[in-house]
């Protein structure tokens, strides 16, 4: 199944401006899109807005054939809701179940909740899950009625960082052969179950692509700065500048695992802060007005002059400016 | 202090309270008492907390119930039993029960039936809501003899409804109550509706459910608890009903099951007030006892019914 959505809406609350959404995503048959982006970006309800809780303008379609028209019961979707929205009136299976009546063709539910590892549960209610076992049922839930295209927005988001990386593994084989759009403000998660990106700020697209293309290529300062690279203006940085050979533009980008640092290399810098994160450092050199990002096992001390080693074939150029696709 | 030591207290509080106006009943000196309802309170809080806010509020707060618990402490003390027995076996008085429970249930039902609807409308929101919401307000502050005038010009003689009978009928004394009663109906289901996080809802939608699928398999048995204290709010507020009732349906013809036919009486409000009337406070305040009685009775039921049947409607 392919999924194309050209979507408009405006959302209004009271006491707060209105927000409009105004974006494109297409996902091809058996893809994952991941739309990535940060929190009040629009990502949400534009899924939102795709699944058909929200009035819009403009056509989504499944397979060529026009659904927006149609409501959420008729669109062949399964959702997973960031806080999971399970009915707290029915029993676990009550819940997996839900959907059987109006599909003709739906999975078992013990079967269903055994292989995502909570069959023990089936009789209890949502209240007594923890936040792991809620999302399962509700992943659970949605792949009974074997939808066409699921729909997931942040699943991860409520989870601790051990029920999340284990739901995560789970959730790269559930989505492995199906037609997904998740939405995510978490780059490692983009990046783990994404077979391409799209990037949202403020109701709009702002780049979409691979991952590969996103994280190595991002086209604004904005994708690059959400996305963990270093973002650099040369005019702040001419040291950094007499060693790249860029004419032109201001604002370079480069990802942090592609700096190196020892005792040779291009440019001067001082480390300024290392922050452990799992298994590596996070160290941050100061060169001249800026600061660039590394990564490295064995940290140096703070205060130690260092020389950075740039790769030239990971720098990359990009418009200093954000301008949304909307 | 745990659970228990909690009730504990309160039943000592209770039991002392209740000592303390026996007494003070007793010797002919309940304003003893009133001081000594407020003095307790202070003291025991004092006791407790030894916090002077709560002192404060806890002082307060107890002369409020003196003015509101004393008159019913007297009320019960002050009862005849010759009187109330002679009233609880009269016939006039079974009508009256019948009528005041009968009623008010019929209201109640008709405020839900349609009340529930526009409370689901109203939790959506659309335009124009403010307006109707005023409308269906609008008996909250109108006094209820001008509710009872209104309901005689829109539906009485030369109404919108010429065939329809309202003045002295059951449907006249029904339209009277439901008019004053349906804001609490309206109002307590539109809390437990907009108590739902929406997400419950799309969940149902996107996994195939229709609007109304939606909302018998998931919005009501969530929202069943608004609805049920809106019922009872309903219900309780038609029982009380007098000025709209007095001025549309002052005695009621109705067919009473007992008898097998058709029998008139008067709402109980209405009953009260005409046997105090006629036969003066103690044959009235009789009356008013007997009643009091039976509406408690089916306030604890109801709630022993409703208590722990539902769950709340937020996401989980």
């Amino acid at each position: 199944m392919s999924l194309h959505a050209d979507v408009s809406a405006t959302f209004s609350a009271d006491g707060a401006d209105s927000f409009h959404v105004d974006a494109e995503i297409e996902v091809e048959r058996g893809e994952s899109l991941v739309i990535l982006g940060p929190s009040g970006s629009g990502k949400t309800l534009l899924l939102e807005t795709v699944a058909g809780f929200h009035r819009h303008d403009g056509p989504v379609t499944l397979d060529g054939a026009r659904v927006s028209d149609t409501d959420p019961e008729n669109r062949d979707f399964g959702f997973v809701f960031q806080d999971y929205a399970l009915f707290p009136h029915m029993t676990v299976r009550e819940n997996v179940d839900f959907g059987s009546r109006y599909h003709d063709d739906t999975r078992d539910p013990d079967d269903l909740l055994a292989e995502l590892g909570v069959s023990g549960l089936t009789d209890r209610y949502p209240p007594t899950l923890s936040g792991g076992e809620k999302q399962r049922v509700a992943l659970a839930r949605a792949l009974a009625v074997r939808p066409k295209v699921m729909l997931l927005d942040e699943p991860l988001a409520a989870l601790d960082v051990p029920t999340r990386q284990a739901l995560r593994d789970d959730l790269a084989d559930v989505l492995a052969d199906a037609t997904a759009v998740y939405v995510t403000h978490n780059r490692t998660t983009a990046r783990a179950l994404a077979d391409r990106l799209v990037i949202m700020n403020d109701g709009g697209v702002v780049q979409s692509g691979t991952p590969e293309e996103i994280f190595h290529r991002p086209e604004s300062p904005m994708v690059a700065r959400f996305t963990g690279s270093n973002v650099i203006d040369l005019d702040d940085a001419p040291s950094i500048r007499s060693v790249l050979d860029v004419s032109g533009d201001d604002v370079v980008t480069l990802r942090p695992e592609a700096v190196e640092f020892g005792s040779e290399g291009d440019v001067r810098a001082r480390v300024d802060r290392v922050v452990r994160e799992d298994a590596t450092n996070r160290v941050t050199f100061a060169v001249d007005g800026i600061t660039v990002d590394a990564f490295a096992d064995d940290a140096p001390a703070v205060g130690d002059e260092v020389w950075l080693t740039l790769p030239e074939d990971e720098i990359h150029v990009c418009r200093p400016t954000v301008a949304p696709s909307a | 202090m745990d659970g228990v030591g909690r009730v504990s207290l309160a039943v000592a509080f209770v039991v002392i309270q209740g000592l303390a106006f026996a007494g003070a009943y007793t010797i002919g000196r309940s304003t003893w008492y009133a001081f000594f309802m407020i003095g307790s309170t202070a003291a025991t809080a004092y006791l407790l907390r030894r916090d002077s806010f709560v002192v404060a509020a806890a002082t307060m707060g107890s002369i409020l119930m003196v003015a509101l618990g004393l008159p019913l402490f007297m009320f019960v003390a002050r009862q005849q039993p010759s009187i109330v027995v002679e009233k609880a076996l009269s016939s006039d008085v079974h009508r009256m029960l019948y009528l005041g429970v009968y009623g008010p249930l019929l209201a109640a039902i008709v405020s839900l039936l349609f009340g529930i609807p526009l409370a689901h409308l109203f939790s959506e929101g659309f335009a124009g809501q403010q307006l109707v919401e005023s409308l269906v307000d609008l008996p909250l502050v109108v006094p209820h003899s001008v509710a009872g005038i209104l309901i005689l010009f829109g539906f009485g003689q030369g109404g919108a409804f010429p065939n329809v009978t309202v003045l002295g009928s059951m449907i006249g004394m029904v339209l009277a109550m439901t008019f004053v009663s349906a804001p609490y109906a309206v109002n307590a289901t539109r809390e437990a509706f907009e108590s739902i996080d929406d997400r419950l809802e799309y969940a149902s939608r996107i996994h195939g459910a229709n609007r109304w699928d939606t909302f018998r398999r998931v919005t009501a048995p969530l929202a069943i608890r608004g609805m049920i204290t809106g019922g009872v709010l309903a219900w309780a507020r038609a029982v009380s009903e007098f000025g709209a009732v007095a001025v549309v349906a002052y005695s009621v013809s109705f067919f009473y099951p007992p008898s097998g036919g058709e029998v008139t009486t008067q709402h109980a409000p209405v009953f009260v007030y005409g046997t105090y009337l006629q036969g003066g406070l103690a044959e009235s305040g009789a009356v008013a006892f007997i009643l009091l009685c039976v509406s408690a009775l089916i306030f604890l039921i109801i709630r022993y019914l409703t208590t722990d049947s539902t769950t709340t409607g937020g996401v989980v």
